[in-house]
């Protein structure tokens, strides 16, 4: 049944110039537009654990680099490791003759079996909070150079600042020496590089230790030559890139891998800055503070039954609408003048010249409603309005196909009524919300010939 | 939330973004490692078919993958707010413009960051070490570039590249295992690998080169080709390691033979017609420099690029180099005794990214980016990547 399961068939066009299916569309309660995923600002807002569902504090997960001190994925399959406690009998310190238990930990894959035992990983004495972290082994030195980097920058600028239109000498000389014309150095970029290499003249610098560079490499083991490929102790590419600092070939030297943390998010209209969608705070709710999906606002079109059509002759389409607001709704449907694109109109289409009233979306007599009766007190034209039910009526268009083949597609223009009934709006002086009109384009595409 | 990290006075971080032409290397400035390494390519979540982000048709296709993936990446594995961010964008001195160009448009038109700055991936590398001097080997996906840089500048007429890396390989394991592989599945053993030749996917190839293949030994190395390149007898060849089995979906059995796993390397150093490898790239790229700055280069090789981290790669460069050197074309011309090479404090295959989030922790940066403010102003980039102050002083009379 038409748009339910195919999203796509019917689109609606975005401020942008981008056509989406309703759903994915958000109505800006100020500046009264629609917006995408593409026109709005993505904004980072809760970062938390999808295993524990704590939330951390954005500074916090700064300093962890967004991954969770208690929750740890299994460095071969991504499962999340289980804590296990095992219970070790050891004789008490105070009566030799009594023993004790003690509980030890280790954490282990519940789907392929990994567990810190297989690395010779110590077990811990406490459950959480405790497991040995990998730490780069050249940090110390990647801080040297980028202290020393830092000093060179402040001197860089200060000295930028004292001679801002003196050329550099000994950047000319350098350029005449390798025929480099300034041109060159500028549309490759390279002049403002030369400035960020050590200079043998500055004092800041001496504290840093030169590299050490190596003339000769040991050559493979020779079991490289004599073996076959141990498939089951190396491990995969994958394994290695998870983890960008260690990449460990050698499966002994995978390592519980801490869980990265995901986050809520939140949208914003680019135009105004004010919040599209916002959910609650609480990791666990699935709710939202603020949701203006354009569903919630905007009358949904569905098509509501395939139908067959024939090159230059009259097909008559049943279309729904729905009213998602908790007023009766008055929505006019025109042609789009001048919508010559083949590309998304390539029928011509009769449509109610009447206005169409929708009822109120009202939850809980949705499915009390009888048509007959309701029919009657919007006085429906039986020939337009095929049924009413609720919220939603059916409606007829003609629809004539101007391609002896292909997708038949037409558009309209949907002009419907709109009551903002944001808090602010309702405060202003009038108890009634005020009635604005929104027009959008809408396009669907009906079947093949 | 950027209004909270401001109230705590701390700026925020600048994004580092490196887009090779396999992976993707993205993180956070003043970060040791980038915080992940992930194909370049996105996934189309309703048909789950990947598209590689450089095998672009138009510049509106690159467009909408480029926004797909920094999108990825910002959502998933850096959780910051792009807007009015810094960004750092590593990038090889062969970029075409075209991807430069969309690549911009998509950071300050959708993401709307603060500033670009464009860096070239051979200084940034050179940056890990603290030198200024050194000869830059890339040894990437698509090609291997080689790049002299001499007190921080780059020396144009020693620039050389050659299509040998890790593609080259995988396409080596593949028409190696088309030719006389075999596959065991439940219901047949040993069928031929043409015989299905879907199996081979670029993940399996990529697979295989990292499990099983290795670099061989120099002397075996000049055996081997010996008889492959120059026709020798076969039983000229070194004993050849032994078969490995390689598990593939399904229970079948993929048999890669020793030879597949010690020859398929041999194609970055062979030879051929033209006398060209990675070593005689190297060679030659010093050859092109001036005579007073030989010696300093050639004792100063940094080796960059995921393809270089194969097992046994070091040690081969590092004879091949020196047997090179007793060739009469060179040994004259060189006038330089020996090789160094160093060791950048990162794996190789995010090294420039590590130079960038060097780069991007110093409080020159402003001053070296584009702005976004410029580039609406301008509403394209500048014919170079990085801005000179002059192009900046223009933004502050225009501000002012
Ligand atoms: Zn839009
Ligand atoms: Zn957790
Ligand atoms: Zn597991
Ligand atoms: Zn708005």
């Amino acid at each position: 049944m038409a748009t339910f399961a195919t999203v796509d068939l019917v689109k609606y066009l975005c401020t942008c110039e981008k056509k989406f299916p309703i759903c994915r569309l958000y109505l800006c309660k100020h500046c009264l537009k629609l917006r995408c995923i593409d026109c709005v600002q993505h904004e980072v807002d809760t970062p938390y654990c999808p295993n524990c569902l704590e939330i951390m504090p954005a500074q916090e997960a700064k300093l962890k680099k967004n991954r969770c001190s208690n929750c740890f994925d299994c460095p071969v399959c991504g499962h999340t490791l289980m804590t296990r406690a095992s219970g070790h009998i050891s004789p008490n310190p105070e009566d030799p003759n009594k023993s004790v238990t003690k509980k030890t930990y280790y954490l282990a894959c519940g789907f392929c079996r990994w567990n810190t035992r297989d690395i010779n990983m110590l077990d811990q004495t406490v459950a959480t909070g405790n497991w040995p972290m990998l730490e780069n082994p050249h940090v110390k030195r990647i801080n040297n150079l980028l202290e020393n980097y830092k000093l060179m920058a402040q001197v860089e600028k200060a000295d930028r600042e004292r001679k801002k239109y003196v050329k550099r000498r000994s950047h000319l000389y350098l350029q005449d020496k390798f025929n480099l014309s300034p041109s060159v150095m500028k549309r490759k970029g390279l002049s403002s590089f030369s400035s960020l290499s050590l200079k043998e003249g500055d004092k800041t610098i001496e504290d840093l230790e030169p590299s050490v560079p190596v003339e000769s490499f040991d050559p493979l083991p020779n079991d490289y030559y004599t073996q076959p490929a141990a498939l089951e102790k190396t491990t995969k590419l994958v394994h290695r890139l998870s983890v960008p600092e260690f990449q460990p070939e050698d499966v002994s030297k995978l390592h519980p891998i801490n869980k990265h943390l995901i986050m809520k998010k939140s949208l914003r209209c680019r135009e105004c800055e004010h919040n599209l969608s916002k959910s609650d705070f609480n990791p666990c709710s699935i709710k939202f503070k603020i949701q203006l999906t354009a569903l919630h606002w905007v009358p949904e079109v569905r098509i509501m039954t395939p139908s067959t059509f024939t090159y230059n002759k009259e097909t008559l389409v049943t279309l729904t609408m729905s009213n998602p607001s908790v007023f009766n709704t008055t929505v006019t449907l025109s042609q789009i003048e001048n919508e010559t694109d083949v590309d998304y109109c390539t029928a011509k289409v009769e449509l109610p010249k009447k206005e169409l009233v929708l009822a109120s979306r009202d939850e809980p007599s949705m499915h009390v409603y009888e048509d007959s009766s309701q029919a009657h007190e919007f006085k429906d034209d039986p020939k337009l309005i095929v049924f009413r039910k609720g919220n939603k009526i059916g409606f007829v268009v003609k629809v004539t196909p101007v391609v002896p083949q292909g997708d038949v597609k037409i558009c309209f223009l949907l002009k419907h009524e709109f009551r903002n009934t944001t808090v602010a709006a309702l405060q202003s002086e009038s108890k009634e919300p005020e009635i604005k009109w929104l027009e959008h384009k809408v396009y669907l595409c009906l079947g093949t010939i | 939330m950027p209004h909270f990290e401001g109230l705590l006075g701390d700026e925020p971080r600048i994004i580092i973004l490196d887009i090779g032409s396999a992976y993707t290397k993205c993180g956070l400035a003043g970060d040791t490692g980038p915080r992940c390494i992930i194909p370049s390519e996105t996934k189309n979540p309703r048909n789950q078919q990947t598209s590689k982000i450089w095998d672009y048709s138009s510049t509106d296709e690159l467009y909408e993958h480029l926004k797909e993936l920094l999108y990825t990446l910002i959502s998933r594995y850096l959780l910051v707010t792009p807007k009015d961010r810094r960004v750092v964008v590593i990038e090889s001195l062969l970029c075409p413009t075209d991807f430069r160009d969309t690549l911009a448009r998509v950071l300050f038109k959708h993401f709307e960051v603060a500033s670009i700055l464009f860096a070239p991936s051979h200084l940034l590398s050179l940056m890990t070490l603290g030198t200024k001097t050194g000869l830059v080997l890339d040894v990437g996906y698509q090609e291997s570039f080689v790049v002299p840089v001499y007190e921080g500048i780059p020396i144009l007429k020693g620039w050389r590249t050659i299509p040998l890396a890790s593609k080259a390989i995988h396409s080596r394991i593949k028409s190696q295992l088309l030719e006389h592989g075999t596959v065991s599945t439940p219901e047949q053993k040993h069928q031929p690998v043409a015989s299905m030749p879907d199996i081979l996917t670029d993940e399996l190839l990529e697979d295989i080169k990292v499990c099983c293949c290795f670099v061989t030994e120099y002397s075996r190395g000049q055996q081997i080709q010996e008889v492959t390149m120059r026709g020798g007898h076969a039983n000229k060849l070194p004993p050849p390691p032994p078969d490995t089995d390689y598990q593939i979906d399904g229970g079948s059995v993929l048999n890669i033979s020793g030879r597949i796993r010690e020859h398929t390397c041999e194609v970055l150093f062979e030879q051929d017609n033209d006398e060209t490898s990675i070593a005689t790239l190297l060679m030659d790229a010093i050859v092109a420099c001036p005579i007073d700055t030989r010696k300093d280069l050639a004792s100063n090789i940094l080796v960059t690029g995921g393809t270089s981290m194969m097992p046994g790669f070091y040690h081969r460069l590092q004879l091949e180099l020196s047997h090179l050197l007793k060739k009469p074309c060179y040994a004259q011309q060189l006038g330089i005794k020996r090789f160094l090479f160093h060791k950048a404090p990162a794996k190789e295959n995010y090294t420039a990214w590590l130079g960038g989030a060097l780069l991007g922790a110093l409080e020159t940066l402003p001053s070296k980016s584009l702005s976004r403010d410029v580039y609406l102003q301008k509403g394209k980039l500048p014919d170079w990547c990085c801005i000179d102050s002059d192009f900046l002083l223009e933004d502050k009379n225009s501000k002012s």
